[in-house]
């Protein structure tokens, strides 16, 4: 397998997240100036369609191809209509960021995610959520569906393939899978390998997991973030995705990536290729050789990657599986002659 | 008489060390964000994802990480315009405990050694400069650490230091052993020391004897260090954290008579990697640590006599990385201080509207030295004695207090 940047699309901001148009011709990005923009493929124009007031965390196109909602370190999900590029529909989701949010599969829930980080004790383990850490929402009347207990920071947020479960991983790598319609919890397990404890800068918790994806057949569960670490102020853990049967006794691990194939790194992004047979895992290289790389599902092992230099925040695939898009951005850069840079980026590639 | 040349007369220095006056120093290493503390830039393109709240100083805003802080800034002071010259920890570390660049091979005191000095006495039963940080690593700090702080001045006016893992152990009188035969065992040690310090001339063996006279005088104040000892509503108050836990320590211990103790907790300000995502956490411990700190001193009546420094090394970039962090950034960075000699509610200095540059009155560690002096009655411009040495000054160029946040 080998990949090739077919383009790169500069931004004014980094892109936290991206979704497609039904029509896969416009990309829809959250972007870290609190802006949610329409980007043209084919001629790299770009319009703003809303803003937040702070961060825009999550974007996300519903099937109808009319409605977009996005989300934010406002703590707010808004509606906007792709046609009057207005904002229809504005909900205070949370006191704190939607650190995450995600669609269900038939664009009927929004699930977000949120919670802040405070001391709970000596070795500044989290303190307990002051409000429900998920929650999920009816996307056509922004009705609360659920709220689900967990503890913060929750970072990462998916819906099973069929809709009928959402999973949430947290700092400390507590995975809770709750089924929406019965708002049960179903599952819950901790892995440690995806925490950092600060021995060397500074007592406190960092990583944690970043994105969560199920597989074919909702059977495992794949997590995505960076191994452990003990200085936090350096970002060099392990570039890590690691597979758990969910529904099993004692959520056995039955797959992670190889130490031979990764370098150092926090991943952000995972997206299975329309045919399931490959995975894609991306995020920031701080040393090795990669920042995306294209994993076999069966195997684990890598078939192919590439260096975008600079952090991967999202991606996702055409339909028909021969490019994807990667949404980030590079360094913001010193101020020159009064302005900044743009350092986001869209970047399409092919995957052959 | 001037007013530095009042402190010079040995008797006011004595008046000085008299008048019971301390200072805390919360010493938030690795270089915290100006951005998300006490100069908040919100809705600009290097303000990052929190917003500003309003303080109890009409028209005065800090971020509102700090909500704590904003409703009692009218007892604090805030600088909002320091412009230091060192950008690598291992330099900044030193620039802002030392108050000057280095001059080899002379080593200048830090800031809790002079303070040791001219606020302490050598005989007190509790040490004179205590450090609190539990954390045994640190990397740039780890080595200023294990470095000279004393100086010029000598080992007697270096740090204890406890927190954490450094518990002070092996301190108390074994049973067997009475009182008469550990003072005369003592006496013995004291003796044979002193005359082995005086014919080998050794600066080794000086240490070596300002450790032991420092022991003694531990052993009878080792239960201060323990946090058990603390009120449990306290303890909540100040926090569940390390941070909290040994500043709420070092309330105690300047109640004992410390005149200076330094709080500190390894480098966790230092955020090269996911700034805002520990800021949300950090920020808010910091600031019901300050809050309580100050209304600590306050109700108690020490709040005259108390100076409370709030600082790092430098500040942090307003440009964004790319693992999502703040780089180093001595261009243009905000201190806090409170209490001993301190102006109430004034807030000096400004940046531009993206927090690049100073626009108003930068000032530099040599005003901060001679602001922290004077709040302390203490010279700042006094000449060590140093015989064989270069001349030296605590500040150096006369350079001025900040007059603006001194009372």
């Amino acid at each position: 397998m080998k990949i090739d940047e077919v383009k790169t699309i500069k931004l004014p901001t980094t892109v936290h997240d991206l979704a497609l148009a039904p029509d896969c011709k416009r990309l829809w990005v959250a972007c870290l100036d609190g802006c949610v923009r329409g980007v043209d493929l084919e001629t790299e124009e770009h319009f703003l369609l809303g803003e937040h007031s702070r961060y825009a965390s999550g974007v996300h196109a519903l099937p109808d191809g009319k409605t977009v909602i996005s989300a934010g370190y406002d703590g707010a999900l808004l509606w906007h209509d792709v046609e009057t590029r207005s904002c229809f529909r504005r909900i205070f989701a949370h006191e704190f960021w939607s650190w995450q949010s995600a669609l269900s599969p038939d664009g009927r829930w929004l699930a977000s995610s949120t919670g802040q980080y405070l001391c709970g004790g000596y070795k500044y383990e989290p303190a307990p959520e002051r409000e429900p850490s998920v929650k999920v929402f009816d996307t056509m009347t922004g009705e609360l569906k659920a709220s689900f207990e967990h503890v913060p920071p929750v970072q990462s947020i998916t819906f099973s393939r069929d809709g009928r479960y959402v999973a949430a991983g947290n700092l400390m790598g507590e995975i809770r899978v709750w089924e929406v319609e019965t708002q049960s919890l179903v599952s819950t397990w901790t892995t440690g390998d995806f925490t950092g404890w600060g021995i060397i800068k500074g007592h406190y918790y960092t990583g944690g997991v970043f994105s969560l994806s199920f597989g074919p057949g909702d059977d495992l569960l794949y997590l995505v973030g960076m191994g452990t670490t003990r200085d936090p102020a350096a970002g060099n853990g392990k570039q890590l995705w690691q597979a758990y049967a969910w529904q099993e006794d004692g959520f056995p691990k039955m797959a992670e990536s190889s130490a031979d194939d990764t370098g150092q790194g926090l991943m952000e992004s995972f997206v299975f290729h329309p045919s399931d047979e490959w995975f894609l895992m991306a995020g920031r290289l701080e040393s090795g050789q990669w920042n995306a790389a294209a994993f076999d599902r069966e195997t684990g092992n890598l078939r192919a990657s590439y260096n975008y230099k600079g952090r991967v925040c999202q991606g996702a695939f055409l339909p028909n599986g021969d490019r994807y898009v990667l949404g980030g951005g590079v360094s913001q850069g010193e101020l020159k002659e009064g302005s900044f840079r743009d350092y986001g980026r869209v970047w399409v590639s092919r995957a052959s | 008489m001037s007013w530095s040349g009042l402190f010079s007369v040995p008797a006011f220095a004595e008046q000085v060390k008299r008048s019971n006056k301390r200072c805390i120093l919360l010493w938030l290493c690795g270089g915290p964000s100006q951005f998300e503390t006490w100069d908040p830039k919100p809705g600009t393109s290097t303000g990052g994802p929190f917003g500003s709240i309003p303080t109890a100083i009409p028209g005065v805003h800090v971020s509102e990480l700090m909500p704590k802080c904003a409703s009692i800034l009218d007892k604090m002071a805030v600088i909002r315009s320091m412009k230091t010259n060192q950008r690598e920890h291992t330099q900044a570390i030193n620039l802002l405990n030392r108050g000057d660049n280095p001059r080899p091979p002379f080593i200048r005191p830090t800031l809790g050694s002079v303070l040791a000095q001219q606020l302490g006495h050598l005989d007190s039963a509790i040490p004179n400069f205590i450090l609190l940080d539990p954390c045994p690593e640190g990397n740039e700090f780890k080595g200023f650490k294990a470095g000279n702080w004393a100086g010029w001045l000598g080992a007697e006016y270096a740090p204890v230091r406890v927190g954490g893992e450094f518990k002070i152990e092996d301190v108390m009188r074994l049973p067997g052993l009475s009182e008469a035969d550990h003072e005369e065992r003592e006496a013995l040690r004291r003796f044979f020391s002193k005359k082995f310090e005086n014919e080998r001339k050794s600066a080794a063996a000086s240490s070596h004897n300002a450790v032991y006279e420092r022991v003694k005088g531990l052993m009878s104040c080792a239960h201060l260090f323990d946090l058990e000892r603390l009120p449990q509503k306290d303890r909540e108050r100040y926090g569940a954290g390390a941070f909290g836990q040994h500043a709420l320590l070092a309330r105690s211990l300047v109640e004992e008579g410390a005149p200076f103790v330094m709080v500190a907790n390894g480098m966790p300000w230092d955020t090269h990697v996911f700034n805002h995502e520990v800021y949300q956490m950090v920020v808010p411990d910091m600031d019901n640590i300050v809050y309580q700190l100050v209304n600590d001193l306050e109700d108690r009546g020490m709040a005259d006599d108390t100076l409370v420094v709030v600082m790092g090394e430098f500040g942090r970039t307003p440009w964004i990385n790319v693992k999502r962090g703040r780089d180093h950034y001595p261009n243009a960075w905000s201190l806090a201080m409170a209490g001993c000699g301190i102006q109430p509610g004034a807030v000096v200095g400004a940046t531009d509207p993206l927090g690049v540059d100073v626009t108003e009155s930068p000032f530099s560690e040599k005003n901060l030295f001679a602001t922290i002096y004077q709040a302390l009655g203490i010279d700042p411009y006094a000449e060590y004695d140093l015989p064989n040495l270069p001349t030296f000054h605590r500040v150096e160029e006369r350079a001025e207090p900040i007059k603006e946040v001194l009372a």
